[in-house]
């Protein structure tokens, strides 16, 4: 079982924004995490960047996880944008699906911890999520 | 004692014997070994033998192509009359870019025109409804007649049969339809098919094209089947996708039945419109993955056909010979691509579309092999073409009908995959049909619970994956080719253009008929597919048709279950 | 250190952020999280905490959802607590609920809040009381609680809810006879959900005839057919919930002339334009006596930063004006005097009861106590009323 330090769950927001509709992939990643001992929030595709921002904070999540097989990666900065004018800067964004190589570094240069690329092990994700949402936990105001 | 003979006849060893001296052999020699299944969860065995399918039940179970049971193809000439059609799914851009593309495609040897359209189209939205960002990256932009004027410019529309990725409520057919007004081409001469109708595919596992709830998506399909009927008659209007449901995670055995039982759906839903089974069924017509796993492919597809041609026959009464005809398109299977060493997925492809082609498939899309790192572009497009030209042309995989038929192996396996997906169909018929079993979410239950399996099974080893967890090398320097985005102000100007566009129609006529459109919506003998190419060709753009039916007919959102 | 008297400030004053912080804390038990739940309690007592339980299957989000947007367009905000089964083997859990209320993430006066069961097997998250108290605080007029849905131990939503909602829907036959020896107990409304489908009817037979069984003595529970999916009975739904919170606020059994009279002051407080516009929600009444409740408000704060006395003033005025009219003819206030002994904040929630101490053919004096919700005595009022007509027309005898 993989809880934070403080043997509280991680709490993970696994999401699609823009047009997009494959989920095979963040279906199979939230399972992944629940099968962790986090607890994922799931929702369906589309979402808008507002309604992800507001899930975020009222969910209180430590991670939230974009799924993007068809170019919605394009707006995640405005996402990042827009977590962070909500004081959201702790939380820890990754994005997984096909990212070609010469936009990974957009992203990251936006804020995003980590990309997942197709073949990304079970046992790759699962840390790295838990270890962002340790990072996320230990830099958010107590209340 | 005696003279030795000159030469000695040897009798053959008796079937039985000779098969337990092979079984003592084998197990000495491999020991203790796991039981082998495939993806359908069939179990594999070392060896076939008429003890699993004797020559005697060739009448029964294969006969000859063209003919019930149809196992062996659904024409009598199969590929050696007429291959395949050649059909790369493409889109990029704006309308130019996607008419320069297909007219290259053309030169290389594509038989067919299918079309892509933008993600902002497949979600019902207009260019400028979205995020600019989105706008081409995926397919082309194409939001009105004036705009599939542009992409269908110098193709014979008349001789070329066109796909479209066109979801419910179909508004690019609706344009089609418009640039023929336009061209004075008659529309019993428009051939091709609508390769997105089936809105359950959607609601279940490709949300991409889910536009409309489900009570609205069945009307309008019917809706569409039945105006194809009366005036687009060489149309088929429906395709049924098992695709989406594999590549979602369904097994293929799993994704076969789906697509039966959709077919099903719908067939009952027409029958209830009062249409007749020997008149729709013959343009009823399916899309399907094909995975890497070879066998179990060729074996589904043998399998498909022969339900399907005794479904017709023994559920929906229909005599025709053509409405029996199990015709389908297929794709190799993007998800066993891998982004590690990228070029190996043109071995992968190359594999897949033999079991297409030994499958008896009329129509062929072979993946590029970097469409897993980024939207195809355009030298692994040729790649991909080239390998089906290559299969036919060098290795003559077209000179026999049906090549594999009679092998011990094929033949068990067939059946056995039959009886699986006939034992999916059953269950499906027990939860009420397709359709409620989908409101209910028990098929996205059964997807689910597949795509995990499959991929606990590469998570521990069982299936390997050159490249993911065997054949490893270090790939950090390798660097994926350079995505293609639509160039700087590409899109701005696009903008611009449908700006203008809508500036220069006529209100009184949009309004018009943007009216007849919510009255047809409203009112339950009218075709609704009717107003929306009435609607097209007065001026209506697809954003401003999809909103009128999201506001008529309930917006689409999928039941998803984890 | 965590400045527990500052989020408090925060959270009342409707900050996001905070709430959702604030339910963190009491669901992960973190060591400050009592000491918030202390210091919220005078801010709670507002809300309608309402539960929703029922077999998994019969539509239960998809219900809730189709509520919320009910109570939103009668102008209430509503806080949502949702939750999800965990994973007994890894602890883990996907919470899936929220997807079908998606079109309220954006809605400012919506809050949802997933809470996995964890180890607490009755359905509820063990932190569900904390969180109402949280939801309370920050001011929201409806909590709504979904359970996990399983079988008897949803016991336990009654419990915590002030109204439960049973949800069945047709073809759970089995399910219902389940529910029989459980939580049909506990249910103050029925609900038959996706009733667009055959046999709506029946099950609902059903549930009147189990029903039919329970002591009738007590608040019978109706039995409402919806279909959260068109939203068709969601009305009704919203209307019997309604019906429930007065009944329970009123509920003194003793004889039925005093719940006329309950009756009857709650119409006069609901006709007091003076009453609506300052946000006094009446609580119970009778012969003789009434009691009032308000939230303080931003708009009630004078310019020393606490609650304005004429606002203290009005609300046990309100209870003197009813607990004074309750004897069926009119009396109007002729002298009232007030003290206040402590100050209060913006987010408390005042509860002012006023009681008849003399009564003559002419005149009559009262005391109102007005209390915070933690028990402290904020003002002492007292009145007297002198008649000045007769009988109100429609009230009781």
């Amino acid at each position: 079982m993989h809880a934070n330090g403080d043997g509280i769950p991680a709490k993970v927001l696994v999401t699609k924004i823009g047009l997009d509709g494959h989920d095979r992939g963040s279906r199979v990643v939230a399972a992944y995490l629940r099968d962790a001992g986090m607890e994922v929030i799931y929702t369906g595709p589309w979402q808008q960047i507002p309604a992800v921002v507001a899930l975020t904070q009222e969910e209180d999540v430590d991670v939230v996880g974009i799924s993007s097989l068809a170019t919605d990666h394009l707006i995640v900065p405005k996402l990042m944008r827009a977590l962070r004018d909500a004081g959201l800067a702790h939380v820890r964004v990754v994005v997984g699906g096909i990212v070609p190589d010469d936009e990974v570094s957009m992203l990251h240069e936006n804020g995003v911890s980590k990309v997942f690329h197709p073949g990304s092990s079970r046992e790759e994700i699962v840390a790295a999520v838990q270890q962002l949402a340790e990072q996320a936990r230990c830099e958010r105001p107590e209340i | 004692m005696s003279a030795k003979p000159k030469s000695v006849q040897l009798p053959l060893p008796g079937f039985d014997s000779a098969l337990s001296t092979w079984q003592r052999d084998y197990a000495s020699q491999v020991g203790e070994e796991p039981v082998l299944h495939n993806r359908s969860g069939i179990e594999i065995k070392p060896l076939y033998t008429p003890d699993d399918w004797p020559a005697s039940r060739y009448m029964e179970d294969l006969g000859f192509p063209g003919v019930a049971p149809m196992t062996r193809g659904i024409y009598s000439s199969m590929h050696r009359g007429r291959t395949w059609t050649q059909r790369q799914l493409i889109g990029y851009g704006t309308p130019q870019d996607y008419n320069r593309r297909l007219r290259k495609l053309m030169d290389a040897g594509v038989t067919a025109v299918s079309l892509i359209p933008c993600n902002s189209v497949y979600r019902g939205y207009d260019a400028d409804e979205v995020d600019i960002e989105l706008l081409g990256t995926c397919g082309a932009v194409v939001n009105n007649v004036d705009d599939m004027q542009v992409c269908l410019d110098e193709i014979p529309i008349d001789r070329v049969s066109t796909a479209m990725n066109d979801p419910l409520p179909f508004t690019l057919l609706a344009f089609v339809l418009g640039v023929a007004k336009r061209r004075g081409i008659a529309w019993t001469a428009i051939t091709g098919t609508s390769n997105q109708s089936d809105y359950i595919s959607h609601f279940v596992a490709n949300h991409m094209f889910l536009r409309l709830g489900l009570p609205g998506n069945r009307r309008v399909l019917v809706d569409e089947v039945d105006f194809c009927q009366q005036h687009v008659p060489n149309w088929n209007p429906v395709s049924i996708v098992g695709q989406h449901m594999q590549q979602a995670g369904a097994t293929p055995a799993q994704a076969m039945a789906f697509a039966l039982c959709t077919a099903i759906q719908f067939a009952e839903d027409c029958l209830e419109r009062g249409m007749q089974a020997n008149e729709f069924l013959p343009r009823f017509t399916f899309f399907f993955d094909i995975s890497l796993s070879f066998f179990e492919e060729i074996a589904k597809f043998r399998a498909g056909r022969r339900i399907w041609a005794r479904i017709v026959r023994e559920r929906f009464k229909a005599d025709a010979g053509r409405a029996c005809r199990f015709k389908f398109h297929s794709q190799t299977s993007g998800a066993d691509l891998t982004r590690q060493q990228p070029l190996n997925n043109i071995a992968r492809v190359a594999v897949q579309a033999m079991a297409g082609i030994f499958g008896g498939t009329q129509s062929l899309h072979t993946d590029a092999y970097d469409e897993v790192l980024t939207t195809p572009t355009e030298e692994p497009s040729r790649i991909a073409i080239n390998t089906q030209n290559i299969l036919r042309e060098e290795a003559h995989l077209t000179d026999v009908i049906d090549p594999l038929g009679g092998s011990y192996y094929v033949e068990t396996l067939t059946s056995q995959m039959e009886a699986e997906i006939e034992a999916v169909v059953g269950q499906i018929d027990a939860l009420g049909g397709m359709y409620r079993a989908v409101e209910s979410g028990a098929v996205q239950r059964m997807i689910g619970e597949s795509a995990l399996a499959f991929q606990e099974r590469i998570e521990n080893g069982a299936q390997k994956i050159v490249g993911v967890n065997a054949y490893q090398v270090d790939e950090s320097a390798h660097v994926s080719p350079a995505s293609q985005r639509p160039a700087p102000g590409t899109m701005e100007n696009y903008l611009q253009s449908l700006q203008a566009y809508k500036s220069s129609r006529s209100n009184k006529q949009v309004q018009a008929a943007l009216s007849e459109l919510q009255r047809a919506c409203n009112t339950v003998d009218k075709n609704v597919f009717e107003h929306i190419v009435d609607a097209a060709i007065a001026g209506l753009t697809h954003g401003e048709i999809c909103a009128c039916l999201r506001r008529e007919l309930e917006f689409g959102q999928p039941l998803v279950i984890v | 250190m965590t400045d527990v008297a500052a989020a408090v400030d925060r959270l009342i004053g409707g900050d996001k952020a905070t709430l959702a912080r604030a339910l963190t804390a009491v669901e992960n038990a973190y060591p400050h999280a009592a000491e918030l739940l202390e210091a919220l309690r005078p801010h709670t007592g507002c809300a309608r905490v309402v539960g929703v339980t029922g077999p998994p299957g019969v539509g239960k989000s998809t219900l809730c959802n189709a509520l919320i947007r009910e109570w939103r367009t009668r102008g209430h905000r509503v806080g949502v607590i949702a939750v999800d089964p965990s994973s007994p083997l890894s602890g883990g859990a996907v919470l899936g609920d929220r997807v079908r209320m998606h079109e309220h993430d954006q809605d400012d006066f919506v809050f949802i809040r997933s809470l996995a069961a964890r180890t607490n097997g009755g359905g509820l998250a063990a932190s569900t009381a904390g969180a109402i108290v949280v939801l309370d605080a920050a001011g929201m007029d409806c909590v709504l609680i979904e359970t996990v849905g399983s079988g008897q131990s949803q016991v336990d939503i009654a419990g915590v809810a002030k109204t439960t909602v049973v949800v069945s829907a047709p073809g759970f036959g089995d399910e219902v006879q389940a529910l029989k020896a459980g939580i049909l107990e506990i249910a103050d409304v029925l609900v038959v959900n996706k009733a667009d489908l055959p046999h709506a009817e029946q099950t609902a037979r059903q549930l009147r005839i189990m029903l039919g069984l329970r002591d009738a003595q007590r608040w019978q529970p109706p039995v409402v057919m919806t279909s959260g999916h068109t939203g068709q009975g969601v009305d009704q739904l919203a209307e019997a919930l309604q019906e429930h919170h007065d009944s329970i606020v009123t509920d003194t059994p003793a004889a039925t002339q005093t719940h006329t009279v309950a009756d009857l002051l709650r119409k006069l407080a609901s006709e007091d334009p003076y009453v609506r516009h300052l946000g006094i929600e009446f609580i119970t009444g009778g012969s003789g006596h009434a009691s009032v409740r308000m939230r303080v408000q931003p708009s009630h704060i004078s310019f020393n930063g606490t609650c304005h006395g004429g606002a203290l003033f009005s609300l046990a005025d309100a209870a003197f004006g009813l607990a004074s009219n309750s004897h069926g003819v009119v009396a109007a206030g002729i002298d009232a005097h007030i003290t206040y002994p402590r100050a209060v904040k913006v987010g408390d929630v005042l509860t002012a009861g006023a009681v008849e101490e003399t009564r003559s053919r002419r005149f009559a004096t009262y005391r109102v106590i007005v209390t915070r919700s933690d028990g402290a005595t904020v003002a002492t009022f007292t009145g007297t009323v002198a008649t000045v007509g007769g009988a109100r027309p429609g009230a009781p005898q």
